[in-house]
């Protein structure tokens, strides 16, 4: 059992007669069955039997060094000045899930290079001499981007058969661009100018905080708007959905093609409706806020062109409802309509949700009759100042002229988990809220990887990689458990992909995430 | 309100792990359910006084943070048979501080002296010999690529560290790994100031402004009469083969021969040498090597002064779980990383390929107040995986101080 020990003992250069022996090795592990593992040691010969046998075969697999088949080796070279690998002969069936093209020609990342030198898949040289596995580690893995550490959990993970790429923040669609369906166009666009490009992440992250902001302006403002409304006693706030929005085009297309002579006076009857909301809703914002109003998307409307309205021609706005030194005329957008973006719109569960909850306890100003008739904006703002007056007199002075007055309103919470939800002083938050808020430093921790299922590897494409299943976070054993802080910016980074993270401890690998987790309520609204 | 919960996530192999189903069937093995908890630790830890071993009933009252290992200890040992408050059953009381180990007077020998030390220190400085175990460092990691160094570490030495590499025979898996094998800095350290290894560095491959066309000569040239060399041994393990199989296919002739009636043919053909067989270059065998081929300058790190590549000597945490590893490991016992079971090391009574952890051990503070949740959540634990929660603290002067949990399954 006692090892020799000579110089380089363990260091070995294979000769010819077993390099041509390894062609016919076992590929097979053998199966630890050497029986439970005993509680103590008690001495007895057949306890050291067992134990030589299970070291036997550790060693024995230990020491196998790996041997391939020169021609199913793909040749590779280091490149430490950009810190890529380059294929020197034509990439094997490892090509569908990894690498990228660099100037034509076929490059891998360190960390995917190394990983298939493991495997014996490729054959690394620098400056014209191979790399030894150990080698490969020293030299791979000194760069900023692939720490031992991040390896680690790379291969672990490669090896239970998962796709692993880097983490591109650029690749997150920003909640805008979900929106307006731009996810999959900007990542076609993208896919086509340049193949999987490698991620000179540091220009990419510059890029990051700039897109985000603007985007969490736009979703910022509406949420505040909203808010504004619902607290307000005004009738049925007209925040508008996007139901609603086509509704309002629906009808008006409808109208158009019902009436085939339309004549532009006929058209504008109607299209006040349209014109009208949107003008009174900007006006509202001015009102209503205090800060300056920014460009509100989810409160202006815009006629619907897409394919399911082909509402081409715009018709002349009403002037009543235009300021006194602008001018309009019609337009025909048929041409503009091939430039736009048709497809339907996306909804989440939670905007369906949210419209589901809005069409049965809100109500569309348009359906009031009431409304319908004022033709112009002063007429409506007499129409609410008429209610208002109204609704004053039939509540008693004593409750509502106060400087204390109802939590609830007679008008509002219907359901008692609404009263309930309206009375809590505790309002349940998501991890995601104010995440956005947090984003500009998010410095120190980082997403790291983007992991795919094994099982999609058919369909997988590496320049369109589509949703990950989860994202990875690596981290050290030993490292402190993130602040609520650092976690919300991350799980806002991730998106609606759950964040896992990784932790390393002397080559142990074990995952953990937070998962969100709601108290449960008793009464169901 | 934000609440989460934490999970352990499990990410699927397809081939289970071989022990997951043994786990089950260890119930009421563990050292403290077998003999009322305290003998099998006093076993395992040979001189220990016997006026120890007696456990002492200890019922703690009902304050929030207990006391100190050091507290503990002195509770422990003035803990007459009754307990302290019968009636207080505070839930505490299931976790009764149970014994209270002192280090054995004779393992102060098994510590290295300071002379020792520096003889050590001495000849892994000097001379790097070729019977030291080479640890490199990478990232302030402690790796191993020699496998006989890998196999001395744990044979002899009783050294386990963590491999993390993929298996050469079958890389794709994660159950069995190989090469290189990554050790606990106090693993490390252990050998390191032992004398049995040096700790070194290898710097990045030949700059881009070296010349290596001479060495690149000799590695074409190798290839070359390796390959030469394996096309002769391919022909002649070809011509072998033939050999042996000569009687069958000239038997297989013959019969063809019959069967189309051709008598007159000669055995000529038979005799005929077999054309030369070439071996296409293809299916020549390289290695991918694992180790360093030519060891290159190897630059010697200094495991005492704290530097980028190994930033651990004098850190507090650092010293205290090395003194407390050390002291295990001079006891006999095998040492790993213990963070799977929340601990900082698991301490098996043999090598864990064959047996089973008997102690978690928590590396404490001797003289910091502990609080009564940390204790119960360790003593819970090491009653669920039936292993004993060892209290480690450590002093200066390298004496360990062991206090374990139990339940005591009082009614």
């Amino acid at each position: 059992m006692e090892p020799e020990r000579q110089p380089n003992a363990g260091r070995r250069l294979l000769s010819p007669a077993e390099l041509l022996a390894a062609r016919s090795r076992d590929h097979k592990i053998p199966q630890r069955s050497h029986g439970q593992k005993d509680f103590t040691p008690d001495g007895s010969k057949e306890q050291e039997e067992r134990l030589r046998q299970c070291r036997q075969e550790h060693w024995q697999l230990l020491e196998e060094e790996r041997v391939e088949r020169l021609g199913s080796l793909v040749k590779a070279e280091w490149k430490p000045g950009e810190a890529i690998v380059e294929l020197k002969s034509p990439a094997g069936k490892f090509w569908h899930t990894m690498g990228f093209m660099d100037q034509g020609k076929q490059c891998l990342l360190p960390e995917e290079a190394l990983y298939l030198l493991e495997c014996g898949s490729i054959q690394l040289f620098y400056k014209d001499l191979p790399l030894s596995i150990q080698e490969a580690y020293e030299n791979l893995l000194t760069q900023k981007s692939m720490s031992l550490l991040k390896y680690q959990v790379f291969c672990h993970l490669k090896r239970l058969g998962y796709i692993v790429l880097r983490f591109r923040p650029s690749s997150v669609p920003t909640l805008y661009e979900a929106q307006l369906n731009l996810d999959d166009h900007s990542r076609n666009t993208e896919g086509g100018r340049h193949k999987r490009k490698r991620s000179s992440s540091s220009r990419l992250q510059d890029e990051k905080p700039r897109t985000s902001e603007k985007s969490l302006e736009w979703k910022e403002s509406p949420k505040k708007a909203r808010r504004h409304h619902e607290r307000s006693s005004h009738p049925p706030s007209d925040s508008s959905s996007s139901k609603e929005r086509k509704k309002a085009s629906d009808l008006q297309c409808t109208i158009l093609e019902t009436i085939p002579s339309s004549s532009a006076t006929q058209q504008h009857e109607e299209s006040p409706v349209c014109g009208q909301q949107r003008s009174k809703k900007n006006s509202r914002a001015g009102y209503d806020d205090v800060r300056p109003s920014r460009w509100d998307f989810s409160t202006i409307t815009f006629p619907n062109v897409g394919a399911d309205g082909p509402c081409t021609i715009l018709p002349q706005p009403d002037k009543k409802v235009l300021p006194e030194n602008v001018t309009a005329r019609e337009v025909d957008v048929a041409v503009w309509r091939v430039r736009l973006n048709q497809k339907h719109e996306r909804l989440t569960r939670k905007e369906r949700e949210q419209l589901r909850w809005e069409s049965r306890y809100k109500s569309s100003v348009n359906e009031d009759n009431e409304v319908r008739h004022c033709s112009n904006w002063q007429e409506y703002k007499a129409l609410l100042e008429e209610r208002r007056l109204w609704k004053k007199r039939s509540r008693p002075a004593h409750l509502w002229e106060q400087r204390v007055t109802p939590l609830v309103k007679p008008d509002q919470g219907r359901a008692t988990a609404d009263v309930l939800q309206q009375i809590s002083v505790f309002q349940a938050s998501h991890i995601l809220d104010k995440a956005s808020r947090l984003q500009n430093n998010s410095r120190g921790l980082m997403i790291d990887f983007d992991v795919y299922q094994a099982d999609v590897a058919s369909r997988f494409k590496k320049n369109d990689p589509g949703k990950p299943s989860v994202r990875m976070c690596v981290r050290r054993f030993d490292e402190q458990i993130p602040s609520l802080r650092a976690l919300k910016q991350l799980t806002y980074q991730s998106g609606d992909i759950p964040l896992v993270f990784a932790l390393v401890d002397n080559g142990d690998i074990a995952f953990y995430s937070f998962k969100e987790f709601k108290l449960p309520t008793d009464i169901q609204p | 309100m934000l609440y989460s919960t934490f999970s352990r996530e499990a990410f699927p192999n397809t081939c289970s792990l071989p022990d997951r189903g043994n786990r089950r069937k260890r119930a009421g093995r563990s050292p403290a359910m077998r003999a009322g908890g305290f003998q099998p630790l006093a076993k395992a830890m040979p001189g220990l006084d016997p006026a120890l071993q007696r456990p002492p009933c200890l019922f703690l009252s009902a304050s929030r943070t207990v006391s100190s290992p050091l507290q503990l200890l002195l509770l422990g040992a003035n803990a007459p048979s009754f307990p302290l408050h019968p009636l207080r059953t505070f839930p505490i009381a299931l976790f009764a501080g149970s014994s209270a180990l002192k280090a054995p007077i004779g393992s102060a020998s098994h510590r290295s002296s300071p002379g020792e030390n520096a003889r050590g220190v001495q000849r892994g400085d000097t001379h790097p010999g070729p019977d030291m175990i080479r640890i490199h460092v990478l990232e302030g990691k402690a790796l191993v690529w020699n496998y006989a160094d890998v196999r001395r570490i744990r044979e002899e030495h009783r050294i386990v560290g963590t491999l993390f590499g993929a298996l050469a025979r079958k890389p794709r898996q994660n159950v069995r790994l190989g090469l290189p094998l990554q050790l606990l800095p106090e693993e490390a350290r252990l050998l390191l100031e032992n004398g049995l290894a040096i700790l070194c560095k290898n710097p990045a491959s030949p700059a881009l402004g070296e010349d290596t066309s001479q060495e690149v000569a000799v590695y074409q040239k190798e290839l070359e009469e390796n390959y030469q060399e394996q096309c002769r041994l391919a022909a002649e393990q070809r011509k072998a083969l033939l050999d042996t199989l000569a009687e069958r296919i000239a038997q297989g002739r013959a019969k063809k021969r019959q069967r189309e009636g051709e008598e007159e043919e000669s055995s000529s053909k038979l005799a005929e040498p077999e054309p030369s067989f070439v071996l296409p270059r293809d299916s020549m065998m390289v290695q991918l090597p694992t180790e360093r081929i030519n060891p290159g300058q190897e630059v010697v790190v200094d495991w005492r002064v704290p530097s980028k590549d190994w930033p651990y000597a004098g850190q507090p945490d650092h010293e205290a779980h090395y003194r407390i590893f050390r002291n295990l490991w001079e006891r006999g016992f095998y040492v790993t990383s213990g963070s799977k079971f929340g601990g900082n090391f698991l301490v098996y009574p043999g090598d864990p390929m064959r047996f089973h952890a008997h102690y978690i051990a928590l590396c404490v503070p001797r003289d910091t107040p502990l609080s009564l949740c940390d204790i119960i959540s360790a003593g819970r634990l090491g009653s669920n995986v039936k292993k004993t929660v060892l209290l480690c603290s450590a002093d200066e002067d390298g004496t360990v101080v062991y206090t374990s949990l139990q339940w005591t399954g009082m009614q």
